[in-house]
């Protein structure tokens, strides 16, 4: 094998070449090599390498001054740039032929820093040189060690591997074992993991004892066939192997960065097959994940044919990984051990096998229930902090896959009868945000009673965080109705491939439970609250949910909010409210103008008369309130009786929550009337009421970002009025616009 | 691309979803139990059958040994035709434990060390319930003939939920009751290979208040046929410093205030005269009786307190989780009762 290797007969080095680099042949590389070569013809390295390959056997080496200067010239050459891949090999062969006799073995082997990459023939024939056991014991180490240091620099392992069996017959050297090992662990597949190999390694542990080489490498063995070995890896032995310490890594680094080349991650060693059993520190451990252990009893009739070809999870270490062995990965032997992982989760997004579902469901529904329902070791309240991470680390899948799970979501369902509204606050409502659509028929026990409770007798900053939570909640089925609801089959189940089989009307019926009950709840907690501008703030994010129900998510379903929360927010004294609830109105209006029209177009499509009715009667008090200055109109909800209101001495108490005067706005409209007329000394913010100043007042509103108030005057001011306005100023505006037809007609016919 | 949502797992859980919500259903319980009472108790022959079923060393295994309980989650994969590859996983999963550091070949201590898993039949009542499953640990790394076993336990399912089994797919077999004895060490070993080779999980599986109070009336009912002795309760009052009673009443006067209960509700449902029909209503009162019997004399109000056992002749049981029954006789009805406790406690 070795006499092939010809350096000065350029035929004979072609074949070689060609053997050399089966794998990276680059044909143009090649050419260009061959005339560096060719002008190199003369150079002393490449006369010191053929030397090498065509010294005779037997040739003395002490006192060869030959060889001194040759070896010389190559180390000078090795440990500036590095050496390439012939002349590795040409290194190596003469090294491990012991051509001159073991003494410059040492030497040689010092010096084989590969400048790239090291082709793996070289290897393989070293190795087969080993077999011829001349070589003086410190020699094979470091043979072994030198292996181990430049594996990750070796072009190819198939023809390593190919030979597993022969090297695998090295580890009942006292000597070579540890290294072997080590060799073995890099180069192990699941096919080289064998009865009669288990058992030679056993034979050895029962000869050297525990061994940690031994252990790691059964290890590996257990993740490929834990139905043939088994072992516990002690929580005092340090994980991987001891034979980094290698004269080379030092030398070999600098030469790396000397060829600009990346430093190769030295020896990179996933150690990953350390498994912990049932965790020393707390006498039940429910919150730790399980580790991804593969299957130990296979299905009798599967192990034959199949799960030879199926990858532990265990062993997939990138997405590349994963996406070429999609098809047949084999899940581990605990499901929760995917938590764990993003790999795992990336997987588990895609199975679509009922069990394995079931599985993780099972663990999670008990880790759950044993740590916050039935608190056998003291449960969430004893371990804050390992509670906090569990269940952030499952919203966190949660939000990976976009979706719950059915056992967190039955936990939930008890739990919330239990909690006290202050434990894990911020995971809790996160976790029930993500339950998905309840049928109505239950959604009152499930969910809003116990809720109801805890709203009720919670802080306002739990009341904030219940209706944002509820928001999320609804937000999530409606986006779930308008990615699965069939358009053309408006009452058809909506989609078979989720598990909530739920007719429209069904899936209406919940909504509208739900956006009543948080209509409830906001109402009574505005009372209970004062008007809290906070609450009020996410009562609204909620009814911006709401009024698009229809145009964002195209559920034909419109519920307006009760007067518990439209007249608070109306009469709030922050501007940013006022102008919130008239946006709201405005998509109200938007989505049932469409509705309407839909209406007409499709047979079966309803949307409640009292929905219209209600909307009527909102937008007429807010046009009269704001725009009429008429807050006391015979139809209005609102009314007090005019002894009452005479009694409290406020001047033209009907004016007083037009865009002037309401509360929120009349900052606003005292600074308009400095900027209008600068020189005025008495405030008379009537004169705005003119129909110029008034159209220069709306301006100025919408200048200052009320957006939602100007979208509802565009769309629901009958601009006509205002031009009939225009000719008539002495006649004050809230005369002039006094009743109701000056609203855009009304949408109920 | 998938849209911002959330929606469930193509998983069809309907059925298991009824469960859960019939479990929150206050009713359940007690409606599950009263069938049970009846079936054992009217019908004798369901009862004589599975005795003759269970073989006597079994039955001997079973009595007369105080069992720890704790909830199992159904066990995935598992067969009941590969328990001897289970025997020899499970023999090396111990041996590499106790010998950490030390690789185990599996099925390679065949002669040395042999965990025994074996199917304990008889046990299992209806056509849905799994049969019981055996497990025998001898003592590690001592070779006696024949070996003794040191640990024991056995996972089962009596009387289990038919509608509860029948939603699992097949690939999960429910064997929710686990009884084990022996060191606790050996008990987590097992636990832990179960854990890791079923993807299962364990819970302990304590006897509450009722399950107690349902003891107690049980066997007070017994002493018609059997000698009881005595009924002897063990309570703890929440005082300063803790109290503890123990109120042990004879088993005569126990079974007429038991008797008293029952005529009462007799008469009211005459028409069930056939069927022996036990509401827990008459376990509250029986024990009201007991309680304010006690006040009468002692003028403390056992009510205030708690039960934390309750034992006669036929048994002892605790509320940590600890059965001891000593006569075979009413052994199904009480793992039936057992069984369903530990259905309760699954999470989905």
């Amino acid at each position: 094998m070795a006499t092939q290797l010809n350096l000065s007969d350029s035929d004979s080095s072609d074949l070689s070449d060609q053997s050399v680099f089966t794998r990276r042949s680059n044909r143009s590389l090649r050419i260009a090599e061959q005339e560096r070569r060719k002008k190199e013809e003369e150079d002393p390295f490449v006369l010191a390498l053929k030397y090498f390959s065509e010294v005779e056997a037997g040739t003395p080496a002490t006192g060869n001054d030959e060889l001194e200067n040759n070896l010389v010239r190559v180390e000078k050459v090795a440990f500036s740039r590095g050496l390439s891949p012939e002349a590795i090999s040409v290194m190596l062969d003469f090294a491990m032929s012991l051509r001159m006799g073991s003494s410059p073995c040492a030497r040689v082997l010092k010096c084989l820093l590969p400048a790239s990459v090291v082709p793996q023939e070289a290897v393989v024939r070293a190795i087969v040189w080993l077999t011829v056991r001349k070589l003086p014991i410190s020699t094979q180490v470091l043979f072994m060690k030198w292996v181990l240091t430049v594996f990750d620099m070796i072009d190819a392992k198939d023809k390593l591997r190919a030979i597993y069996g022969f090297i695998f017959s090295f580890v009942t050297d006292e000597n070579l074992c540890p290294f072997i090992c080590h060799l073995l662990y890099l180069l192990t597949r699941k096919e080289n993991v064998r009865v009669f190999r288990v058992r030679k390694l056993l034979e050895q542990q029962s000869k050297l004892g525990r061994q940690p080489y031994l252990l790691y490498l059964l290890s590996l063995y257990k993740v490929f066939c834990p139905e043939l070995v088994t072992l516990s890896i002690p929580s005092r032995m340090k994980s991987g192997f001891k034979n980094h310490i290698s004269p080379w890594k030092s030398a070999l680094i600098a030469v790396q960065k000397r060829n600009d080349m990346q430093v190769a991650s030295s020896i990179s060693l996933a150690f990953a097959v350390r498994d912990k059993t049932a965790s020393r520190k707390r006498k039940h451990a429910h919150l730790d994940l399980p580790s991804l252990n593969p299957v130990t009893i296979k299905e009798p009739q599967a192990a034959q044919s199949s799960s030879r070809k199926l990858v532990p999870m265990q062993q997939i270490q990138s997405f590349a990984q994963l996406l070429q062995n999609m098809h047949r990965i084999e899940l581990p032997a605990q499901m929760g051990s995917l938590l764990g992982s993003s790999l795992a989760l990336q997987y588990l997004d895609c199975v679509q096998d009922e069990s394995a579902l079931l599985r993780l469901n099972f663990w999670l529904g008990y880790t759950l229930h044993e740590e916050f329902l039935f608190c056998s070791d003291g449960g969430a309240n004893k371990n804050p902090e390992e509670a906090l991470q569990f269940l952030n680390r499952l919203l966190s899948v949660q939000h990976f896959l976009q979706e719950g799970f059915n056992s967190s979501d039955a936990f939930m369902y008890k739990f919330l009868n239990v909690w006290d509204g202050s434990l894990l606050r911020p995971q809790i409502l996160g976790l029930l945000s993500n339950i998905p659509v309840i049928p109505s028929s239950q959604i009152k026990t499930l969910l809003f009673d116990p809720l109801m409770q805890l709203f009720f007798t919670s802080s306002l900053f739990f009341k904030c965080g219940l209706i944002e939570c509820l928001n999320h909640m609804l937000l999530k089925w409606l986006t779930w109705h308008s990615a699965y609801a069939l358009e053309d089959d408006l009452d058809i189940s909506l989609n078979s491939h989720t598990s909530i089989n739920i007719t429209l009307s069904g899936f209406k019926d919940s909504v509208m439970e739900l956006v009543h009950f948080v209509g409830r709840l906001a109402s009574v907690g505005l009372q209970l609250e004062d008007c809290h501008s906070l609450l009020l703030s996410f009562i609204l994010d909620f009814y911006e949910t709401v009024c698009d129900t229809f145009l964002k998510f195209g559920l034909p379903l419109v519920v307006m909010p009760p007067p518990g929360v439209f007249y608070p927010a109306f009469f709030a004294a922050d501007p940013v409210s006022v102008d919130r609830l008239a946006f709201i109105m405005h998509r109200y209006k938007v989505n049932l103008t469409s509705a309407k029209r839909q209406e007409k177009v499709t047979e079966g499509f309803h949307i409640s008369r009292q929905t219209f009715r209600e909307f009527n009667r909102y937008q007429v008090f807010l046009v009269n309130c704001l725009w009429n200055s008429n807050m006391c109109y015979p139809e209005a909800d609102v009314r007090l009786s005019d002894e009452l209101l005479a009694k409290s001495g406020v001047p033209q108490f009907s004016t007083r929550f037009d865009l002037i005067h309401h509360p929120a706005f009349v900052s606003y409209a005292l600074d308009f009337h400095h900027k209008c007329w600068p020189g005025r000394k008495d405030t008379d913010l009537n004169s705005i009421k003119q129909s110029k100043p008034w159209n220069w007042y709306l301006e100025y509103l919408f200048t200052q970002g009320f957006d939602g108030l100007k979208d509802f005057v565009q769309n629901s001011i009958n601009q006509r009025v205002m031009m009939a306005g225009d000719g008539c100023d002495n006649v004050t505006q809230s005369q002039k616009l006094g009743s109701a037809p000056h609203i855009k007609q009304p949408l109920l016919s | 691309m998938k849209p911002d949502m959330f929606y469930s797992r193509g998983l069809q859980l309907s059925k298991i979803k009824v469960f859960v919500a019939a479990i929150m259903a206050p009713g359940f319980h007690f409606d599950r139990w009263f069938c049970l009472f009846r079936k054992s108790w009217s019908d004798d022959h369901t009862l004589l059958i599975s005795k003759e079923k269970v073989k006597p060393e079994h039955l001997e295994l079973l009595v007369k040994t105080e069992w720890q309980l704790s909830y199992v989650t159904p066990l995935y994969q598992f067969r009941h035709t590969q328990l001897k590859s289970y025997s020899r996983q499970l023999s090396a999963f111990i041996a590499a434990e106790k010998q950490e550091g030390l690789a185990v070949e599996v099925g390679g201590l065949q002669n040395t060390f042999k965990v025994s898993f074996s199917v304990l039949q008889g046990l299992a009542e209806t056509s849905d319930d799994p049969e019981t499953v055996l497990i025998q640990v001898p003592m590690f790394a001592r070779q006696e003939d024949p070996p003794k076993t040191v640990w024991c336990g056995w996972l089962s399912c009596i009387n289990g939920n038919p509608e509860y089994l029948q939603s699992l797919p097949k690939d999960f077999t429910c064997l929710p009751l686990f009884c084990s004895k022996g060191a606790e060490d050996l008990s987590s070993l097992v636990k832990s290979w179960l854990q890791r080779t079923f993807d299962c999980c364990f819970g302990p599986l304590d006897i509450n208040q009722t399950t107690l109070q349902w003891l107690a009336a049980l066997w007070t009912n017994c002493h018609m046929e059997t000698n009881i002795q005595n009924l002897k309760m063990i309570w703890t009052l929440p005082v300063l410093p803790p109290l503890q009673v123990t109120y042990t009443v004879d088993s005569d006067d126990v079974l007429d205030l038991w008797r008293s209960t029952r005529e009462s509700s007799a008469e009211k449902s005459r028409e069930a005269e056939d069927e022996v029909c036990i509401d827990f209503s008459e376990v509250t009162r029986f024990m009201q009786g007991l309680m304010s019997h006690f006040y009468r004399h002692f003028r403390v109000d056992l009510s205030a307190g708690e039960l934390n056992q309750v034992s006669s002749a036929l048994g002892s049981a605790k509320v940590n989780g600890k059965i001891k029954i000593s006569s075979s006789r009413y052994l199904i009805s009480i793992f039936s009762l057992l069984t369903e406790c530990a259905l309760l406690k699954m999470p989905i």
